[in-house]
């Protein structure tokens, strides 16, 4: 039987029975694409729909966080001295974390910062380093991960004892002791320096710790691919192996790497959440969601908005991710949850 | 008192902009001491006077502290530079020849009294030469006693600087002990022994009295005593490990130290310990704990019920988020402290790389301190700082009147952003893009937004450069690291501006991070610290004080306050002005 290909094809179905009039009123099915049949199994599924409709309007917001700001006319960098008190140590005005017409959803504590303006600059950091480290990890491991299961041997070894390496490191060390001198060296390669440069360090150090998992596992399914007649037929043909590479094997693999990607993207959120926390983040005074989210624990007592708004924000992230996650792979390879 | 330090020091002070506490502290409240130390025993200290206070304090029990450090920064003597840590191991384990009137009034509180010496040191030869006579019946944990020669091999202990490093350098500065070009001691240490009949001939023993022979006149010496003159002896010195295990000659000893989160450092009764031979610990409960690697906010949810065993549980500071809660509660009056603390917040401006004082000016003028103090707490952060030099101190301090009129026109709290760009016009060459090094931490971080604000509004760039706790001072040192603007903080080390102009404004003072150095303003600090006339003395430090603010070698951000609480029946409750600390010496169970 032939692999996942990417062309349509087009049969025309001869009516058994009838004569050859009949065969002319035959209808010629269009064949769909594997991508078109999932999608038609994903549109089915009503729960993931509304969930890929919310992650849509998340990264719209994200995206056009300045826009959205200046509609409801908040800041992120401005304080607000009249929204705190300063006899009670900085605690905002009023409940719910001083919300008011100006501040709909509170200021911070000791600065009156905005809450919604450094929700929304926050979260568009947070997906865009989320984001970029999510594709490069793929992208690394994807590749990685193929070579390493096609090749077998002594490449294969070789990058197994790489990934093993990288997998025994511990991550936030490294992470915090390399910080300054990466980030230096970052900056002499021509990164403008600051945050752009920052930035560029978490992304880097996020994918290069985490492409070991996704590459793991697509070693495996390349194993066992590459033992399938589709892909033995298509060497006998006198395939290259960058043919069989990329027509035969990747087109079988999307589904592992959706459903990764859509469970990482998520995790990376919360990992430069940690990062936020332990200074390696943004430099002030921009703002961070993940610092937003540690520490409103302080403040939980007399503030709770600050855990719940953020935090909120989070489970509905991860939520709709994992969700849309499993539908993917359901799309994609409905026997997939049931072996 | 030394430097504000890392993170991993013992204070979760809710003052933190860029202020962390390491370095030893002296106190604030006027001395009533003269420069000859008067002779003055060691009342009894039973401090009475507490702002409150549960009951009477009793005998037995255990006391716990509640800590978000993961240890304590050293016990090693010669070491020890934390106001805290010397209040506490003070009142437990470590005698030393003079110390503090255990009293929560300002001015007895800061006075010296005697605690291993028979009085408070007598001086001669115009204040070079201190002799101090040795208590009988004064004994280590083991059961041998403390003798002169332990004294003087303490003392010696500060100058192996390659082992017994970051403490108080006192003994290096004042003993007279010739010293190398470099400006190294000649002496290097008991370890080594090269040198070592220069050290005798400056501290020699005779029987139970012990004379330093001094380079310069130091009327104020009997005070200097204080900090790293304490007894160590030589056949259970281990060097470096002394600081996790030191031998006791206090109340209590050490039973178990264990560092990290769930670690503890448990004191227990030392039997050894005379009481004839200490009038001035009291020694009431029967073991001390330090608990660390607590979470704060979970410490303060804790302090706050005072549920079970936290019933005889201290903090050493409240996190801004539980301020509000404490403070406006009557319920918790009698056992929540707010006090000034010993220390001055500043930031240093590097008058190297900013020689200008026009600029300097101008900095100062731009900052929107208001912002920078509701950040930090608010009123519980402290007041306005208008120089190095903090009320508290005493006779020592004047106001400068730096915001009100001593730069040509007042200046307000939130800073004056016209009158600013004046005097940057005036200046002519001032940078238009400075960096800010700071320790980081959440609130430091949302303070040095507030100084992105400030510099924005005249012109001027500045890149906030937030630097791991642990290494700040490390980095800010090194004049190749640092940069413009240095955030720093400073408490004296006893009650006299010698300890707080000298170290900060003079090269050779060990925390000149302004890189202040010009030869007429050290003849004149020169002549500050060994006038021996108090009162002249004092005027001279105020003088100064007002020069070094209209100079601008520091933005003065705030003169730091401190809120604590203690359990329910702990006592007394009051902050002992000597170190801004908790009256551990007299403090007891009371229920």
């Amino acid at each position: 039987m032939h692999g996942a290909g990417a062309t349509p094809v087009t049969i025309t179905v001869a009516t058994p029975g009838i004569g050859p009039q009949a065969g002319a009123d035959a209808a010629s099915i269009q064949g769909r694409s594997i991508w078109q049949i999932a999608w038609s199994r994903f549109r089915r599924d009503r729960v993931a729909m509304a969930c890929l409709i919310l992650l849509a309007l998340f990264i719209l917001v994200a995206v056009f966080a300045p826009i959205i700001c200046s509609w409801f006319g908040v800041d992120p960098y401005e304080l607000d001295p009249t929204a705190i008190d300063p006899d009670e140590a900085g605690k905002p005005i009023g409940p719910w974390g001083g919300a008011s017409l100006a501040h709909p959803l509170g200021v911070e504590w000791g600065t009156g910062r905005d809450i919604l303006a450094r929700l929304l600059f926050g979260l568009r950091i947070s997906l865009l380093i989320a984001f970029t480290a999510t594709f490069l990890t793929t992208a690394i491991g994807t590749t990685i991960g193929i070579i390493s299961g096609y090749s077998r041997g002594l490449v294969d070894s070789a990058i197994g004892r790489m990934m093993d390496l990288i997998l025994a490191f511990p991550f936030l060390l490294i992470i915090l002791a390399l910080s300054g001198a990466l980030t230096e060296r970052i900056t002499a390669l021509g990164v403008p320096e600051g945050n752009a440069s920052r930035i560029t360090y978490l992304i880097i150090v996020l994918s290069v710790f985490g492409w070991p998992y996704l590459a793991r596992i697509i070693r495996g399914q390349v194993l066992s691919l590459r033992e399938r007649e589709f892909v033995e037929s298509a060497i006998a043909s006198g395939a290259g192996t960058g043919r069989i590479l990329f027509t035969e094997i990747l087109p079988n693999l999307w589904a592992p790497i959706l459903v990764y990607a859509t469970l990482t993207l998520p995790a990376y959120i919360g990992t430069e959440a940690v990062l936020s926390f332990l200074g390696v983040g943004l430099l002030p005074p921009e703002p961070s969601f993940g610092v937003m989210l540690s520490e409103s624990v302080k403040y939980f007592t007399l503030v709770p908005s600050y855990l719940f708004i953020p935090g909120t924000v989070l489970v509905i992230l991860v939520v709709t991710f994992n969700i849309v996650g499993d539908a993917v792979r359901d799309a994609l390879d409905p026997r997939a949850g049931r072996q | 008192m030394g430097k504000i330090g890392s993170r991993t020091g013992i204070a979760v002070v809710a003052a933190a902009a860029g202020a962390l506490l390491l370095a030893a502290c002296g106190g604030g409240g006027s001395s009533t001491e003269g420069a000859s130390g008067a002779a003055s025993a060691a009342p009894s200290a039973a401090a009475s006077e507490a702002a409150g206070g549960a009951g009477t304090p009793q005998q037995g029990g255990t006391i716990t502290i509640l800590t978000n450090a993961e240890q304590l920064q050293t016990m090693d003597p010669q070491v020890i530079y934390t106001g805290e840590d010397l209040a506490f191991l003070g009142a437990t384990i470590m005698r030393s020849l003079t110390t503090y009137q255990m009293s929560a009034d300002n001015n007895e509180g800061t006075s010296l009294v005697a605690d291993m010496a028979t009085d408070t040191g007598t001086a001669s030869n115009g204040g070079k030469t201190w002799q101090f006579t040795l208590k009988d019946g004064i004994k280590w944990e083991d059961g041998k006693p403390v003798t002169c020669a332990d004294v003087a091999y303490g003392v010696s202990r500060t100058f192996a600087t390659d082992i017994i490093a970051g403490g108080p350098t006192y003994a290096l500065v004042y003993l007279d002990i010739p010293t190398n070009e470099d400006g190294s001691s000649q002496y290097k240490g008991p370890y080594s022994g090269e040198g070592q009949e220069l050290f005798d001939k400056a501290v020699s023993c005779d029987g139970n009295t012990i004379t330093f022979n001094l380079n310069q006149p130091v009327p104020d010496f009997n005070y200097t005593v204080t900090l790293g003159f304490s007894a160590v002896r030589k056949d259970a010195d281990t060097g470096a490990e002394y600081a996790d295990k030191p031998l006791s000659n206090g109340p209590y000893k050490i039973e178990s130290y264990q560092k990290g989160k769930g670690g503890k450092l448990v004191l227990v009764r030392n039997d050894q310990w005379d009481p004839a031979s200490d009038g001035w610990r009291l020694a009431l409960p029967d073991s001390w704990e330090y608990n660390f690697g607590l979470d704060e906010a979970a410490i303060d949810q804790r302090i706050i019920a005072s549920a079970g065993p936290d019933e005889y549980a201290l903090t050493n500071g409240l996190t801004t988020a539980s301020l509000p809660i404490v403070f406006d509660n009557p319920q918790y009056e009698s056992r929540r402290i707010d006090a000034f603390d010993p220390y001055t917040r500043y930031v240093a401006i590097d008058t190297v790389k900013v020689p200008n004082e026009k600029c300097r000016q101008a900095f100062g003028v731009a900052l929107n301190r208001e912002a920078l103090r509701t950040i930090a707490g608010g009123k519980y952060a402290g007041d306005y700082a208008d120089g190095l030099v903090k009320p508290n101190i005493g006779a020592d301090y004047a106001p400068t009147g730096l915001w009100e009129g001593l730069l040509g026109q007042p200046v307000p709290d939130t800073g004056d952003a016209e009158f600013a760009k004046k005097l940057i016009a005036e200046a002519g060459d001032c940078p238009t893009e400075i960096t800010l090094d700071y320790a980081q931490s959440a609130d430091a971080d949302k303070a040095a937004a507030v100084w992105v604000d400030s510099f924005k509004a005249v012109g001027i760039t500045l890149k906030p450069n937030p630097i791991e706790p642990g290494q700040y001072y490390g980095i800010v040192f090194d004049p190749e690291k640092a940069h413009e603007l240095i955030t720093a903080g400073w408490g004296p080390d006893w009650p006299n501006a010698s300890t707080v102009i000298p170290p900060l404004t003079t090269p050779n003072g060990g925390f000149d991070l302004s890189r202040w150095d010009d030869q007429a303003w050290n003849d004149q600090v020169k002549a500050a610290s060994q006038e021996l006339d108090r009162a002249k003395q004092a005027t001279m430090w105020q003088a100064l004080n007002t020069d070094a603010a209209k100079k601008m070698l520091v933005i003065p951000t705030r003169f730091g306050r401190d809120q604590r609480m203690a359990g329910t029946k702990v006592g007394p409750v009051y902050s002992w002005p000597a170190y801004g600390s908790w009256p551990y010496a007299a403090m007891g169970v009371t229920g």
